[in-house]
């Protein structure tokens, strides 16, 4: 067995992982970063979508949970986790979800407290509005659509750097624009002296005498090596984190542990316009429509390559070799729902189970969703409107097996709540009832924010870093090399 | 099938990877296309994974105007040029 000693073991190196890594790192802690997936090299990424699904995603992009309807999330694995294969949208959390998190759960968390961890992460990630000019043709035509219909809109802000607008951002970013966790946090713990273990499986937190006393796991070569550290971090994402923290006898008094999962469940819809779109070129999530935001959905952008556009258009047969050869005409867009249904993970056999029911709100949701979203189209010039729907089923009178759902958010089961009676984590994300075990991803997030997620997190890990080092958050600047100006360009 | 296919297939869990490619097989031949039209969610699903490796090639996809070797060798360059990770 090998052995290795830390400061901090950090469990994961994602949105969450890779944050509190670098902050505890440049603050002069020693760090041991065990990550189960692999450092992808940036010249292995090939644009190619099934390659790509195969290689970046966990289960190769096949994670599906378990209800009606069955939702595909793809998550992804290895250094950057879920950061390397996303489109890049940054939102800070919304001033009314955290005014709703210090109410429900007791958090004491308003935009005051984060804005110093929010400025350094955009800060570190290079966080600019998306030009109209990258936008691309596929952003114009939901953005004329919402123009001619009144309805709010904007461009996003993304954490990209010198992007050409390549087009495959969720199939690894051939260009290194996207400013994901891998190619930024990464490299400055491992600057500042942290050490990034790839291949290694965490099967167990160590504790004992009721406090963290380091990890084990097993290596890709099957060795195993035991870690001993006095905190812990565990970040292996909203559905995994539950599950070691199970194995670990962990978290569980309050029966939330695996609980609570929100998901942001999504979908899209397709659209033949008169005009070429190449939707493939530009930024594929450039735009959001954010008019519906108080009723529960909002709009964003989605597109892709060829093989993305056929294995996501809701047709088959005949009329999706007919829509395909439109390809160039093709405009898609996406709808994403602030849920209120909320799941539960478990472990059946060592693997995750995800069961998550649509409840009826949510579906009302996706009922005035659907039809907004052939509004939107239409009002932009559309001829025809593709909704993700079965054969038959109307938008108005959808069931939830009627629908063909994605979620690229999951959230909340380790939920976070200032009473031990409530959450897994306390306010500082510490796990209620045992001394040195934390816990920075998408899992202690209380609620469904109704926007992405990741910059909620990597504030979350910030502040989390900051409380471990005993020191206030700075909102000045992250080492050199790591920043740029509002352009995004390097200063 | 296309050997990105196999990388997406393969890279899936077992009970997953069994099924695609048995919906795969089933979309292929006029009696399994009708077989699975009974069943829209389970034809889409066959007809998406089916279609994920057929408009991969990458003849399919120039003549539909995208060039994934284009888009890579430019991204090679400008980190190359710009000294990117």
């Amino acid at each position: 067995m090998d052995r290795l000693e830390a400061d901090f073991c950090v469990v994961g190196a994602g949105a969450g992982g890779a944050v509190v890594a670098a902050e505890l790192a440049e603050g002069g802690a020693r760090v041991l970063v065990l990550e189960q997936g692999p450092q992808h090299d940036p010249d292995s990424f090939t644009a190619r979508p099934p390659e790509m699904l195969g290689r970046l995603y966990r289960d190769g992009c096949q994670t599906a949970t378990v209800g009606s309807p069955p939702i595909l999330l793809p998550l992804g694995r290895g250094v950057g986790g879920t950061t390397l294969v996303n489109s890049g949208t940054c939102f800070r959390t919304p001033p009314h979800v955290l005014e709703r998190w210090a109410e429900e759960f007791g958090l004491e968390l308003d935009e005051a407290t984060l804005a110093p961890c929010f400025e350094r992460v955009e800060q570190a990630l290079s966080v600019a509005e998306v030009t109209p000019e990258l936008a691309g043709a596929n952003a114009e035509v939901a953005r004329r659509g919402a123009e001619r219909l009144g309805w709010s809109h904007g461009y996003l802000r993304r954490n990209a750097r010198g992007c050409v607008g390549s087009g495959v951002c969720v199939f690894g970013c051939p260009t290194s624009a996207k400013q994901h966790t891998g190619i930024t946090y990464i490299p400055r713990a491992t600057a500042a002296g942290a050490q990034i273990v790839t291949g290694a499986d965490v099967q167990q937190i160590i504790v004992e005498g009721g406090r963290a006393r380091g990890v084990s796991a097993r290596l890709a070569d099957g060795r195993r090596l035991e870690v001993r550290a006095p905190e812990v971090v565990v970040a292996c994402g909203t559905i995994h984190t539950p599950l070691l923290l199970e194995r670990s006898g962990l978290g569980g008094a309050c029966g939330q542990r695996g609980g609570n999962l929100a998901l942001h469940p999504a979908t899209s819809a397709f659209a033949l316009m008169d005009e070429d779109v190449d939707m493939a070129r530009g930024v594929p999530q450039s735009v959001y429509i954010d008019e519906f935001a108080s009723d529960g959905f909002m709009f964003e952008g989605a597109a892709g390559p060829p093989a993305y556009a056929a294995m996501v258009l809701p047709l088959t047969g005949e009329r999706h070799t007919r829509a395909m050869a439109d390809y160039r005409r093709l405009a898609q867009f996406g709808l994403m729902v602030s849920d209120e249904s909320r799941g539960r993970v478990h472990a059946v056999a060592g693997r995750a189970v995800i069961r998550y029911d649509l409840c009826d709100r949510d579906l009302a949701k996706f009922r005035a969703g659907l039809l907004r979203m052939r509004e939107l189209f239409l009002a932009a010039g559309a001829r025809e409107v593709y909704l993700p729907l079965a054969p038959g089923a109307r938008p108005e009178s959808a069931r939830p097996r009627d629908l063909k759902l994605m979620a690229f958010h999951p959230l909340g089961t380790a939920r976070a709540d200032a009473r031990a009676t409530h959450g897994v984590t306390d306010g500082d994300l510490a796990v209620h009832g045992t001394l040195g075990v934390h816990v920075a991803d998408g899992s202690v997030v209380p609620s469904a924010l109704g926007v992405n997620p990741q910059l909620t997190i990597m504030a979350l890990a910030t502040r989390l870093a900051f409380g471990l080092l005993g020191r206030a958050v700075s909102s000045a600047p992250a080492p050199a090399g790591a920043h740029t100006s509002a352009n995004g360009r390097a200063s | 099938m296309s050997d990105g296919l196999d990388t997406f297939l393969a890279a899936a869990p077992w009970p997953q990877r069994a099924g695609l490619r048995l919906l795969v097989a089933l979309v292929r031949r006029p009696r399994g296309a009708a077989l699975l039209a009974r069943a829209p969610l389970v034809e889409q699903a066959a007809w998406s994974t089916l279609t994920l490796g057929r408009y991969d090639d990458p003849a399919v996809g120039r003549a539909l105007g995208w060039d994934a070797a284009a888009v890579v060798e430019r991204g090679r360059a400008l980190r190359r040029a710009e000294g990117r990770p």
